[in-house]
C-alpha cells in the first residue's frame, strides 16, 4: 500500500520522467510483486536523460546489469532512494546484439564500475566510459561468459544434469 | 589534512612511484589489489584491482534449479552467509508469490541479527587491527566463536549457511538454541564495556581514527553506498526501515548515525549497531510465537515469468537480487547487488591526499568483504 | 668495583693481565647472558600476549610451553637464507651483522650489582646510545639493501624516528647526570642509596621510558616494522638465521633499554632481602612486562603524528625539566 508520500512521490516521478523522455512507455508496477514502483521502458535511448533526471530526485544508481535474450540484450538500470520515502525505479532498454549505449558514468560515478562489469561479462560497449576494461575476469580473457551460449546453459549443449 | 593532488596523466613528474598494497597482504580482507601511485608517503591515486575470487555465481544461477543454488548465497559473503540466505529464499518466495508463516520469519529475523553481529565484530575488530592493535581483534572472536556455536547448533555449519528454504527455514530452533542465545546475549551485554574501554577510549586509536577518509553525503549519492559506511556520514537509511521486510516491523529497534563521516564514526556506527542487534534478538525470543516453520511449496518451485528485484540489509550495505525468470524450474538470470562493490569505488574519491598508514585504515573501515565483489 | 679486583680471579689468572682478563670474562658474560635473555624474552612476550588475548599461548612444547623458544631457535637455524636475486649483496650481508654490534656492547657498562660490572667506563651510558645510532645505520643498510619498496618506506621510517626520539633521550637523562655529576652508570646507581631517582624526575623518567619504547622500535611506535601496512618492514627480506639475528638485536636492545631505566630511575641494585644482582633484573623484567603490556594494548601511531609528538611536544618538555632541575639544583 503507497503512502501519501509515495504516491505524490510517484506522480512528480512520472511527470519529470515524462518530461526527460516522452518516448519511453512509464507504467506503475506493484511492489509486493516485482520489487520496484516504477518501470520505464525506453527504445532508442534515454539512458542519460533518465540518470539525470534521478540524479535531480536524489537517487542513487543501485545497479545495472544486462539479460542476454538470445537475439537482443535488455539493459537494467535500477535507481533507489534513501532521502525520500522507499521507492525504486526500474529503467529497461532493449539494445541489439551489437549496440553501443551511451555511458551514464559523467552523471553517477557508480556507474564506473558497473558498466565495467556488464562490458567484462556481456560485451556491451559504452560509449564515452572513462576506462572500459575487464574487471572481474581476467585481463586477457577473450571471451565473455554470461552469454546464454558460453559455457553450460540449458541453450548448449553442454548441460550439465540438472534436475529439470 | 594535505592537499589533495590530483594525478593528471600529463604532470607525472618523476617524484611518483607505484606500490602494490596485495593481492597478499596481512591487512586486507581477503584478496584485494590496490594499486597505490605514491608521492613520499602520501597517496595520490588509488586504483583498486578485483577479479582474483571469482567463481562464477552468476552463471551458476543458469543451469541449475532454483532448489539447487541455495548453498551459492551464502558463499558470496560468507561472513553475513545466512542473511543472503534469507534474501534468497525471500526473492524467489516473492516472485511465486509464497508466504512464509511468522514463527518461521521471526527465525529468521533471529539468526540474521546474529549472523549480523558475528559479522560486526569482525568488521570492527579487523579496523583495529589495522590500526596495529591486536588484541582486540582475539577478544572479538571469542564473542564470535559462541555465534557460531549456536548457529551450528541449528544450521549444521558454521559460517557457510544454507538453513533458509522456500517457504521458511529448514527445522526449527532447539531448546538448547534458545537458552544458549538467552545466555550469549547475557553476556555480550557484559562485554561491551570491555571493548569500550579497551579501544573506544583509547587516544591513539581516535587521534588516527578521526577525520581519516571522510565521505560527504553527495559523493554517497554518486557511489551508490549503503550501510553503515553510509550510515556514518549522516544518512539515516538502513533497508530493515526504510523498506522493510519479514518480521522487522514488529520490532523497535534504532538506526545509529553519526554525522563525521570518517573511520571513527564508522566504527561507532558498527558498535552501536550491534546494540540494536541484541534488542532485536532478544525482543524477538521473548514474542516466539508457535506454529509451523515452514510452508507447504512444491518440491520444485516453478516461478512465473518476469522478474523481481528484492532487497535486504546484509552486514555490509543494501544487498539485492534481481531475479528473472522464464516459467521453467531453471533461473534465466540471477543479478547479486553486492554492496561492498560500490562501497569500495568510493575509495577512489576519498584517498588521495591521505598517508600510506591511513589507506590501510580506511579500507579497514569501509569493511568490504572481497569474495562478495568478485562472486 | 670491576670484576678483577675480586681477590681468586687476580691470583690464579695473573700472569695474564687483569685486563685481558677481564675482557675475556666480560665476553663470556655476554655471550652468556644475550642468548639467555633472548630466549626468555621470546617465550615471555608469547605468553604475556597470549594471556592479554583471553588464549594461554604456547603450551605444547615442555610444561607450560617453557621450551619453545628452543625449538624455534633449532627452526630458524634450520631454515634456508634465501637472498633475493637483485639485493645489493654486500650491504645486505653487512647488515644482519652490524645490526647485533650495539646490543653487546650495551652490556658492558649496566652495573647488575656492585661486584658484578663489566666494565664501569668512564662515558658510561654515552657509550650505550652512540652505539645505538650505528643500529639505525643498519636498519638503513638493510632497508635499502634488500630491493623492495616496502622495506624502504620501514627503513626510511626509522631513520627518522630513531633521530628524532635520541634528543629526547638524551635531554631526559641530562637532569640526572647534573644531579649526581658523573657520566658512569655505576655511581648512578650508587647514588640511589636513599631515594630513588624516580621521585626526584617523575616527568624525565616518563620522556626516557617513551623515548626508549620509540628508539626500540616497540609499539606503540612499531610503524617501521608495521605488520599491517608494511608487511615487515625493513626485514621483510630476510629469512632464517639473518632474520634471528635482527630479532635478536631488538631484544637485546630492550633490555638494555630496561636496564638502563633500572640504574637511572629505579635504583639499580638497591633492594632489602635479595643480592642486588636479582633485584635489578627483577626490575628489569617489569618494566620489560610493561613494554610488552603497551605493544598488546595500543595500536599503532601514524608516522606524521609520531614526529610531531617528538619534535613538538617531548622536547620542549624535557627541556623544561632540565631547566627546572638546574635552577633547583643551583638554588639548593
Amino acid at each position: 500500500m503507497l503512502t501519501a508520500g509515495q504516491k505524490k512521490l510517484l506522480v512528480e516521478l512520472k511527470s519529470s520522467l515524462a518530461e526527460a523522455v516522452p518516448e519511453g512507455q512509464i507504467s506503475e508496477s506493484d511492489y509486493a510483486k516485482k520489487g520496484y514502483h516504477l518501470e520505464v521502458r525506453l527504445d532508442k535511448g534515454g539512458l542519460r536523460r533518465v540518470a539525470q533526471t534521478m540524479l535531480d530526485k536524489r537517487f542513487m544508481l543501485e545497479t545495472v546489469t544486462a539479460v542476454d535474450f538470445i537475439d537482443s540484450f535488455e539493459l537494467v538500470y535500477l535507481y533507489a532512494t534513501y532521502y525520500h520515502q522507499y521507492c525504486r525505479v526500474l529503467t529497461r532498454i532493449r539494445i541489439a546484439k551489437d549496440a553501443q549505449p551511451y555511458s551514464v558514468s559523467a552523471i553517477y560515478p557508480a556507474a564506473i564500475w558497473l558498466e565495467r562489469e556488464v562490458y567484462d561479462f556481456f560485451g556491451i560497449r559504452f560509449q564515452e566510459h572513462p576506462d572500459l576494461k575487464r574487471i572481474i575476469n581476467p585481463d586477457d580473457a577473450d571471451y565473455f561468459p554470461l552469454l546464454k551460449n558460453f559455457g553450460k546453459t540449458k541453450f548448449t549443449d553442454q548441460i550439465d544434469d540438472i534436475l529439470c | 589534512m594535505l592537499n589533495i593532488k590530483t594525478i593528471d596523466d600529463a604532470t607525472i613528474n618523476q617524484r611518483v612511484y607505484q606500490l602494490n598494497l596485495g593481492p597478499q597482504h596481512p591487512s586486507t580482507h581477503g584478496v584485494m589489489h590496490l594499486l597505490l601511485t605514491l608521492d613520499g608517503e602520501v597517496v595520490v591515486k588509488i586504483e583498486p584491482i578485483i577479479g582474483y575470487s571469482h567463481r562464477g555465481h552468476e552463471k551458476m544461477a543458469e543451469n541449475r534449479i532454483y532448489e539447487q543454488y541455495l548453498p551459492n548465497p551464502a558463499r558470496m559473503d560468507y561472513l553475513s552467509g545466512m542473511i543472503f540466505n534469507h534474501g534468497y529464499c525471500m526473492a524467489v518466495e516473492k516472485l511465486c508469490g509464497i508466504e512464509v508463516p511468522r514463527r518461521a520469519e521471526y527465525i529468521r529475523v533471529i539468526t540474521s541479527e546474529l549472523n549480523r553481529i558475528a559479522s560486526h565484530f569482525i568488521g570492527t575488530m579487523d579496523y583495529a587491527m589495522g590500526l596495529g592493535a591486536i588484541t582486540p581483534f582475539l577478544w572479538g572472536w571469542d564473542d564470535r566463536e559462541n555465534i557460531l556455536d549456536l548457529l551450528e547448533m541449528i544450521s549444521g555449519s558454521r559460517l557457510t549457511y544454507s538453513y533458509g528454504r522456500f517457504g521458511g527455514v529448514r527445522n526449527d530452533i532447539t531448546k538448547e538454541f534458545y537458552d544458549g542465545t538467552r545466555k550469549f546475549i547475557d553476556r555480550l551485554r557484559s562485554r561491551f564495556w570491555d571493548y569500550e574501554n579497551l579501544i573506544n577510549q583509547n587516544v591513539i586509536f581516535i587521534k588516527r581514527s578521526k577525520e581519516v577518509g571522510v565521505i560527504s553525503k553527495e559523493d554517497a549519492l554518486a557511489f551508490g553506498v549503503t550501510g553503515p559506511t553510509l550510515r556514518g556520514s549522516g544518512v539515516k537509511y538502513d533497508v530493515r526501515k526504510n523498506e522493510p521486510y519479514s518480521a522487522y516491523p514488529e520490532f523497535k529497534f534504532e538506526i545509529p548515525t553519526r554525522k563525521e563521516g570518517d573511520c571513527l564514526a564508522r566504527y561507532q556506527v558498527r558498535m552501536a549497531e550491534l546494540e540494536q542487534s541484541v534488542n532485536i534478538i532478544e525482543q524477538a525470543l521473548d514474542h516466539l510465537p508457535p506454529g509451523p516453520v515452514r510452508a507447504k511449496v512444491p518440491r520444485f518451485v516453478t516461478p512465473p515469468e518476469g522478474d523481481c528485484y528484492v532487497t535486504f540489509e546484509s552486514a555490509r550495505g543494501a544487498a539485492g537480487f534481481y531475479i528473472v525468470s522464464d516459467g521453467t524450474r531453471v533461473p534465466y538470470r540471477i543479478k547479486v547487488r553486492a554492496p561492498s562493490f560500490s562501497n569500495l569505488f568510493v575509495l577512489t574519491k576519498i584517498c588521495p591526499g591521505h598517508f600510506l598508514a591511513d589507506i590501510v585504515a580506511i579500507f579497514g573501515s569501509i569493511d568490504v568483504t572481497v569474495p562478495e565483489i568478485d562472486r | 668495583m670491576n670484576i678483577t679486583q675480586l681477590p681468586y680471579i687476580k691470583d690464579i689468572y695473573g700472569f695474564l693481565g687483569s685486563d685481558v682478563m677481564s675482557g675475556l670474562v666480560g665476553l663470556l658474560i655476554i655471550a652468556a647472558l644475550v642468548p639467555l635473555n633472548v630466549a626468555a624474552l621470546v617465550l615471555v612476550e608469547r605468553k604475556v600476549a597470549g594471556h592479554i588475548q583471553l588464549r594461554p599461548g604456547p603450551m605444547e612444547v615442555g610444561p607450560h610451553g617453557i621450551l619453545q623458544t628452543l625449538i624455534d631457535a633449532v627452526k630458524l637455524l634450520g631454515k634456508e637464507m634465501v637472498t633475493p636475486g637483485l639485493t645489493d649483496k654486500p650491504l645486505y650481508w653487512l647488515s644482519p651483522i652490524i645490526v647485533v654490534a650495539p646490543a653487546f656492547v650495551g652490556f658492558i657498562p649496566l652495573p647488575f650489582s656492585p661486584l658484578v660490572q663489566i666494565k664501569d667506563v668512564n662515558v658510561g651510558f654515552l657509550l650505550i646510545f652512540s652505539f645505538s645510532s650505528i643500529g639505525v645505520i643498519s636498519i638503513l643498510m638493510g632497508g635499502w639493501a634488500s630491493n623492495n619498496k616496502y622495506s624502504l618506506i620501514g627503513a626510511v621510517r626509522s631513520v627518522a624516528q630513531n633521530v628524532a626520539y635520541e634528543i629526547p633521550l638524551l635531554l631526559s637523562v641530562m637532569p640526572i647526570v647534573m644531579m649526581t655529576n658523573t657520566f658512569k652508570l655505576g655511581e648512578i646507581a650508587q647514588a640511589q642509596s636513599g631515594l630513588w631517582f624516580i621521585f626526584y624526575q617523575p616527568i624525565a623518567a616518563i620522556i626516557f621510558f617513551i623515548a626508549t619504547t620509540a628508539e626500540t622500535n616497540r609499539a606503540p611506535f612499531d610503524l617501521v616494522e608495521g605488520e599491517s601496512e608494511l608487511v615487515s618492514g625493513f626485514h621483510t627480506e630476510y629469512t632464517g638465521m639473518r632474520f634471528s639475528l635482527f630479532f635478536l638485536a631488538e631484544y637485546t636492545n630492550m633490555v638494555i633499554a630496561a636496564a638502563l631505566f633500572t640504574t637511572f630511575f629505579l635504583g639499580g641494585w638497591y633492594g632489602p632481602v635479595l643480592p642486588g644482582a636479582v633485584w635489578f633484573f627483577a626490575k628489569t623484567y617489569f618494566l620489560l612486562f610493561v613494554v610488552m603490556w603497551m605493544r598488546w594494548t595500543y595500536p599503532r601511531i601514524r608516522f606524521d603524528q609520531l614526529m610531531n609528538f617528538a619534535w613538538k611536544v617531548l622536547i620542549p618538555i624535557a627541556l623544561v625539566n632540565l631547566f627546572i632541575t638546574a635552577i633547583v639544583l643551583k638554588v639548593l
